[in-house]
């Protein structure tokens, strides 16, 4: 079967509750044509479980609560153990940009900080996807 | 007197803001009947007649990190700064209530907060500082552990529950505009804070058990017309369900509230919106419910500097940003304030940034004379103007949350969060239009950060700490009594009776934040979030 669609799952993973950015986020990506899955706040396992089984081709996470690298490994860890760690993992929120090579070397494919405009996230989005979403 | 261009200027919230304003636009106010004096109904000019001339606000921030020791040390460092309140922000896992080793919260263990799981360390948190003298805010969540702790060390200390003087959070709005694990439903959390505003009514005369708070949801992106709306509505959801249930005079149990609201951007619209607030407050209670005793209606308000303003390019920005809301709370006339720090876009405030948002304050206070008169703005043509604007439009906003059922109706079936949703796509529609304009982010934004600031990391040792401390509080406590004060619990809450002298007895027992938490949510199921896509 072919997907007619680029199919993106959101998540917060851990539970501190700042949703404002990811929804914007979300909301940007679906106007632009791609099939969002609103996870909300998700435990690493349960990310690797939901983008396996809706066979999702990219992931974004948000965290803006200072334990990114923890929260961004045992995701990637999850990813891999559920076979899809060939998705393309975003990663928004407060991050330091001491840590974005390192978090670029654990597979993280973009970073995007508070007061990236929305159409940057889109733009980058469209580059690492090889489909053309339609509608 | 008008220009051509009025129609174009509008406040953040969308009112025409002429080009002048002039004694006709304020022509139709009686000033003792809609202005007054500060200290008199409606209160518009200030809820004391002295106002900071008789007392500076208390300057309060709300903050904790890592462990209760490491925030006992905070406290104290800020008590001796000139801080005159302390305010504890919990953790993710306090805020949740999940013990520190409940797979789900590990990684978030000490982020973002105080953990506090036990007496035990809200005394470690408050030892050595003076809580007969100073008042504390605990954003607890509602049947949590914090309110109940306070109270058991107050009186351990050997002071008398009528003298305990603090807030706890408790709100509807506040709790339901964050997505937290653990959520109650709606319309339990407004049972359970109601049991606890009644049981203080009766027995902590000095406390405040509720804030009702509008801060938090204005960070979800919403006006400071629907900020204020929203808080009135709360308060009538409150006082509805006070009446609903009939165990306390409803003068008593209004006597109780307190307010936490937010400052942000637009300086006049939140002065406009603090003074429009205190005169809405005193319209319900006197007008509405018929309660008489003006003391009853006086809106006491806490303000914060809006963190949804301060940017993550050029945090130093921040510092300014956040003194001009500051200035705005104290021309609005808050009673107690809290300045961000400016690096709360990028990390929890370092030590240097703690010690700049308490100094800011104490600039205002003591450097600028603003605080030499009451009310300097009062009889503004603008300032009057845009008071009655704001409250008239509060008021829309008010009806329209009691057409959907009111607050707790319109958390519950996610129509406050498709509000909050459709502001805050606004919002961003309005920074890449440039309607809005944001320094260093839509406007004169630089390819790279000019200036690095230091970054307060968290200990990643906390979380050790802490899981070993719950599973040895575990080990050597009386489990007996316990299981007994939960299984009690549960009745309880099961029952009509108030619940809270029995979350007291779970606590003294030592049960812990998960335990307390699970039990409602056992009895009234868990609540599903009402945002998506």
């Amino acid at each position: 079967m072919v997907k007619d669609r680029v199919k993106i799952l959101m998540a917060k993973p851990g539970l501190e509750g700042h949703w404002r950015g990811m929804t914007i986020v979300s909301s940007a990506l679906r106007d632009a044509g791609y099939e969002v899955i609103y996870g909300g706040n998700m435990l690493p396992p349960e990310i690797g479980q939901t983008a396996a089984q809706e066979d999702v081709d990219m992931v974004g996470l948000s965290i803006l609560s200072s334990n990114y690298m923890r929260l961004v490994s045992e995701t990637l860890e999850e990813l891999r153990k559920n076979n899809k760690d060939d998705v393309t993992v975003l990663l928004g929120g407060i991050i330091w940009e001491s840590d974005f090579a390192a978090l670029k070397h654990m597979g993280i494919a973009g970073i995007f900080t508070p007061g990236t405009p929305l159409q940057d996230i889109v733009a980058f989005v469209n580059t690492k996807t090889a489909a053309q979403p339609s509608r | 007197m008008t220009a051509n261009n009025e129609d174009q200027i509008k406040s953040a919230s969308g009112i025409p803001i002429k080009d002048l304003y002039i004694p006709n636009d304020i022509k139709d106010i009686d000033y003792d009947k809609e202005i007054g004096l500060p200290g008199q109904p409606p209160f518009t000019r200030g809820v004391y007649q002295t106002m900071y001339r008789g007392q500076l606000w208390t300057i309060r921030r709300l903050s904790g990190f890592n462990t209760p020791e490491d925030t006992n040390n905070l406290y104290r460092e800020e008590y001796e700064l000139g801080q005159t309140g302390f305010s504890i922000a919990p953790d993710i896992s306090t805020a949740s209530g999940m013990d520190p080793d409940d797979p789900r919260v590990v990684s978030d263990v000490g982020h973002a907060g105080a953990p506090i799981y036990s007496l035990e360390d809200m005394e470690t948190v408050f030892d050595g500082l003076p809580i007969e003298r100073v008042s504390t805010f605990l954003a607890d969540r509602v049947g949590g552990l914090l309110t109940p702790a306070y109270f058991i060390m107050a009186q351990k200390r050997g002071i008398p529950m009528d003298q305990v003087r603090g807030t706890t959070a408790n709100d509807l709005c506040t709790w339901s505009s964050m997505e937290l694990a653990n959520q109650p439903t709606p319309h339990t959390f407004l049972r359970m804070s109601v049991d606890l505003i009644e049981w203080c009514a009766e027995n902590a005369p000095r406390w405040y058990p509720i804030s009702m708070n509008s801060y938090n949801p204005r960070d979800n992106g919403i006006t400071a017309v629907q900020e204020l709306g929203m808080l009135m509505a709360t308060v009538i959801q409150y006082i509805e369900e006070a009446k609903r249930r009939g165990r306390v005079p409803l003068d008593k149990f209004v006597r109780r509230f307190a307010f936490n609201m937010a400052v942000h951007n637009d300086f006049f619209e939140e002065i406009c919106k603090l003074r429009a607030a205190r005169r809405m407050l005193l319209k319900i209670i006197r007008d509405r419910y018929g309660i008489d005793d003006p003391k009853c209606g006086q809106l006491r308000v806490h303000v914060q500097s809006s963190g949804s303003t301060h940017t993550h390019q050029e945090p130093l920005n921040n510092l300014v940003r956040i003194a001009y809301q500051v200035m705005a709370g104290v021309l609005g006339g808050a009673q107690s304030i809290h300045a961000n720090g400016y690096d709360e876009a990028v990390c929890l405030p370092t030590d240097q940034s703690m010690l700049l948002s308490i100094r800011t304050e104490q600039i205002v206070a003591l450097e600028t004379n603003v605080t030499n008169t009451i009310d300097p703005l009062g009889g503004s043509y603008f300032v009057e103007s845009l008071t009655n604007e704001i409250e008239e439009r509060a008021w829309d906003f008010v009806k329209k949350i009691e057409e959907v059922g009111g607050m707790a109706q319109a958390i519950n079936t996610g129509w406050i969060h498709r509000e909050y949703k459709a502001a805050i796509i606004d919002y961003e529609r309005k920074l890449r239009s440039g309607e809005i304009n944001v320094v260093g982010v839509n406007k004169f934004r630089m390819e790279k950060e000019p200036h690095s600031i230091p970054i307060f990391k968290p200990d990643p040792k906390s979380a050790d700490i802490l899981v070993e401390r719950i599973k040895r509080q575990r080990e050597q406590r009386d489990n007996a009594k316990v299981t007994k004060a939960l299984q009690n619990l549960e009745e309880v809450v099961r029952s009509e009776e108030n619940t809270f002298p029995a979350i007291m007895e779970a606590v003294k027992a030592q049960a812990t934040p998960g335990e307390l938490a699970a039990i409602p949510l056992k009895v009234y199921g868990p609540w599903t979030y009402p945002i998506g896509v």
